[in-house]
């Protein structure tokens, strides 16, 4: 036997049974008819998908999409100059780079705890505005989908400034010198330069960001106050409030096939970045 | 190649050190159920170890013990829960030969509703669902209808619990909690959702401590909770609804897939000694279904209508029922709708 | 524009950090609330004599130790087979698990496993946690392993194959040492990973396998806590310690 097929196996297995086995389980169930307390039973039946085409779920689909759209948005553009930065840094690129991706590697839930602590009514803002009477009520800035954006942006902005940062760090500086020397102003030789340049990078950085923004559970449900319905919240509601499995299963289905055509939108020049 | 048949063993022998061992217990509970020595004087008394894992929700436990190969022994449902998990085959029928301390229960739960024979559950702790607020504020809420109003700033939260919302909002149209009736349940359905923009978050015990430091006003809550927010805080007040609240019990349950029926049973029997069950309601200010153990609470507990109300106001509460399938997916509907709206 | 990007990257680092360094700040706070009242190492010992603190500590670390060293083993040799030839349906397989929303895998191996145990009479525990981790964490050590082999120079191997090396001893002899950082960078990440995940855990835990963003994940749903501020600063400085070092061990080399 090769000795890349004995290398192989063993991925090769945990893929196809712990991934791709049970995304069959769950589209099996996703045909089957609810139990009445969870779980599942036959009869097959696809209600489960023609129920999805309800303008409830879509509008919760189509809230989850402009959310993620939102922050993926936001995200550029607040990744992109910092980026822009650290690649122009010269020797300290590197304790940049590395100053940057550090919130990411601690805890996701703590980080968002930490938004909790500073949003919350008698959190660290409202108390510091109060204190310096700038504000005499406390703003409500947790509880709101502001604030679950605002959350997803933290969250993920080191994923979308690692792409960028690759790219632009590739940058002819001779280009820049041209650019300057044609008489553009700095501003418009980033807008009209740097930015179409930096296209692969700024795609592997939304790709990055918007899926699992589109996917999330967490922030909604923390950040949100549990008020802001995303589709994650729906398929994790699914399997326990609402013990519905197979419309679980089929919603899930949904969000991987939403999933699969972005990176099939924007993946094969994102995948050379990664 | 040795080092990956090395790291299976390992994760078997880990896998291993989970199997149960001879005299375990497994107990999942609600949180606050339990007091600092209830699970330490059990295990020197019976000689055993004793895992104790707690939950917030009865959704929570009915998803992990619904496979019927859950790996608890003990755990505590709400009435509303118990036919159906009757039903489902997840319980195991009591033996009362082995619960002695049966007679400690209070008369009014010597026969409920949801198990008039005590065949499969039994009962432990009991409360009802009202309203929690600051006595600083106005108007004082006094009703479910005053909680649809713009006065509290926003500083009002409800339950994020679909039966709790649906009580609510029932009862404010003078119906039952338990209804099944699609218009009626379409009513409230539209009443939460006029009221959502009022709404500071849904949220369950976690805003206790919110309203304690004055971050929420006024709160839909359990008079258990609240009456130990009532404990931590100067101020604060707890209110049955005018129109009307639901009533709820969490009991004890053996699950049938227990493998240590026996020491269930010893548990399940010695937190129906009245002074073992004193302990807990007075440490964790819960209401006690255990007759026995009221007796021996002081009088400033014994006596306190937040926790143990008076028979007039208990005649306007309502036990939650299990509900039948078709009512339950339109509720799950319309919560859906309330939550995403 | 040049006083423009420093500025600009000042408020973003700040933006980054505040919150961080305002739970930081406050875990010495000798008060619950958020005004400063006086400086206290309470909180912080407080955390040591929580007993479910400590179990869930130790869980996450057995879990995450043993889906790392799987995670990495596995992965990294797939990563070269992957580099000798590739395999589009396991590269794309690969990048659908990184992209794949956390909800949806654990959903998936709860259903999972519920099924398989109607088969085997198992029940949920470390042993599912840990099977969860390694699906998951699987894909991350793949793609760093692999980027890290893009730069690999093939004639070395070439060379010791001339030299009458077997495929096994020029793995074993001259691409794994080198490839040795790339390799302690994804485990790096796969226990970060790991240590750090909730949504999945929550979902294929079970009776004795509670993890530290589980107990943490409940006590921030409670709202104030002081001792999560001491704890989640205790949490970043350990691996926030860890990635710096592994950093310089890779610089040194």
């Amino acid at each position: 036997m090769k000795l890349r097929t004995i290398f192989l196996a063993p991925g090769a297995v945990i893929m196809l049974s712990l991934f791709f086995l049970p995304l069959l389980v769950v589209l099996a169930y996703s045909f089957l008819s609810r139990g009445p307390y969870g779980g599942v039973l036959l009869p097959w039946s696809a209600e489960s998908y023609t129920r999805i085409f309800d303008s409830l779920y879509l509008a919760i689909l189509w809230r989850s999409v402009w959310i993620a759209a939102v922050a993926t948005g936001i995200c550029l553009a607040l990744a992109f100059p910092l980026a822009l930065y650290i690649a122009r840094a010269g020797e300290r690129k590197t304790l940049l780079l590395n100053l940057v991706m550090l919130p990411f590697w601690t805890s996701f839930l703590i980080r968002t705890y930490a938004w909790m602590f500073l949003l919350r009514d008698t959190g660290l803002i409202n108390t510091a505005l109060q204190s310096l009477h700038v504000i005499r009520e406390p703003l409500p800035l947790l509880f709101n989908t502001g604030a679950v954006i605002l959350g997803l942006v933290y969250g993920y902005l080191p994923f979308m400034v690692l792409p960028l940062y690759a790219t632009l760090e590739k940058l002819e500086p001779a280009l820049l010198d041209a650019a300057a020397d044609l008489g553009a102003s700095p501003l418009v030789t980033v807008w009209r330069v740097v930015v179409p340049l930096s296209r692969p990078g700024m795609i592997a950085g939304c790709l990055l960001v918007f899926i699992p923004c589109l996917g999330a559970y967490l922030t909604p449900d923390l950040m949100g106050g549990g008020k802001t319905v995303m589709i994650g919240n729906l398929v994790q509601n699914q399997f326990t409030t609402a013990r519905d499995w197979p419309f679980g299963a089929a919603i899930s289905l949904l969000l991987m096939g939403l999933v699969l055509l972005v990176m099939r939108a924007l993946g094969d020049k994102g995948e050379e970045l990664l | 190649m040795n080092r990956r048949i090395f790291l299976l063993g390992v994760t078997g022998a880990l896998a291993g050190c989970t199997r149960t061992s001879e005299r375990r217990l497994n107990v999942y509970n609600w949180e606050n159920y339990i007091a600092a020595s209830t699970i330490p004087d059990f295990e020197r008394e019976f000689r055993c170890t004793v895992r104790y894992a707690t939950y917030g929700s009865a959704e929570e436990l009915l998803a992990k013990v619904f496979s019927g190969n859950s790996g608890w022994d003990v755990v505590f449902p709400s009435n509303s829960f118990v036919q159906p998990m009757r039903e489902l085959d997840l319980l195991l029928t009591l033996d009362h030969q082995q619960l002695p301390n049966l007679k400690n229960l209070d008369a009014r739960f010597q026969r409920p509703e949801w198990d008039p024979h005590l065949a499969v559950c039994v009962p432990y702790m009991h409360s009802a669902t009202g309203i929690l607020y600051a006595k600083a504020v106005t108007p004082t809420p006094l009703a479910w209808a005053d909680l649809w109003t713009d006065s509290y700033s926003r500083r009002v939260t409800m339950l994020d619990d679909p039966a709790e919302m649906f009580a609510a909002c029932l009862k404010r149209l003078g119906a039952s909690v338990n209804s099944t009736d699609e218009s009626q349940l379409k009513a409230a359905r539209d009443l939460a959702i006029k009221q959502k923009p009022l709404l500071r978050a849904y949220l369950n015990e976690e805003v206790r401590d919110q309203v304690v430091a004055g971050d929420v006003l006024v709160a839909q809550m359990w008079a258990q909770v609240g009456q130990v927010a009532i404990d931590n805080a100067h101020g604060l007040a707890f209110a049955f609804p005018q129109e009307g609240f639901p009533l709820y019990a969490d009991n004890s349950v053996i699950l049938r897939e227990s493998k240590h029926q026996e020491l269930a049973y010893s548990f399940i029997n010695y937190l129906l000694r009245p002074e073992v069950a004193a302990k807990i309601a007075e440490e964790m200010r819960t209401a006690t279904a255990n007759g026995a153990a009221r007796a021996l609470l002081p009088s400033a507990q014994r006596d306190n209508t937040v926790l143990y109300p008076t028979a007039e106001v208990l005649a306007r509460g309502e036990w939650f029922k299990a509900l039948p399938g078709v009512a339950q997916r339109l509720r799950d509907r319309y919560w859906t709708e309330i939550k995403s709206s | 524009m040049k006083r423009f990007l420093p500025a600009y990257a000042c408020a973003a680092y700040l933006f980054l950090y505040l919150p961080l360094l305002a739970l930081g700040v406050f875990s010495f706070n000798s008060s619950k609330i958020a005004v400063w009242h006086g400086f206290t190492l309470d909180w912080y010992s407080s955390v040591f004599h929580n007993a479910a603190l400590m179990e869930g500590t130790l869980n996450s670390l057995i879990i995450a130790l043993v889906a790392t060293a799987a995670a990495t083993v596995i992965g990294t040799l797939a990563a070269y087979a992957l580099w000798q030839k590739r395999s589009s349906w396991l590269t794309g397989s690969l990048y659908l698990s990184l992209l794949s929303p956390e909800i949806v895998t654990g959903v998936s191996l709860l259903v999972f496993f519920q099924w398989v145990f109607h088969f085997l009479k198992l029940q949920l525990g470390m042993h599912t946690v840990i099977l969860a981790h390694i699906s998951f964490s699987l894909a991350y050590v793949v793609i760093v392993v692999l980027a890290r082999l893009q730069t690999f120079d093939r004639s070395l191997e070439e060379a010791a194959a001339d030299l009458g090396a077997t495929s096994w001893q020029t793995f074993r002899h001259v691409t794994a040492p080198l490839l040795l950082p790339g390799i302690v960078a994804a485990a790096l990440l796969c226990f970060t990973v790991s240590f750090d995940d909730y949504v999945i855990t929550s979902l294929v835990a079970g009776v004795n396998s509670e993890t530290l963003p589980m107990i943490i994940y409940a006590m921030a749903r409670k709202g104030v806590s002081p001792e999560v501020n001491a704890l989640s600063v205790m949490i970043t400085v350990g691996l926030g310690s860890l990635v710096l070092i592994s950093g310089r061990l890779e610089s040194k080399r």
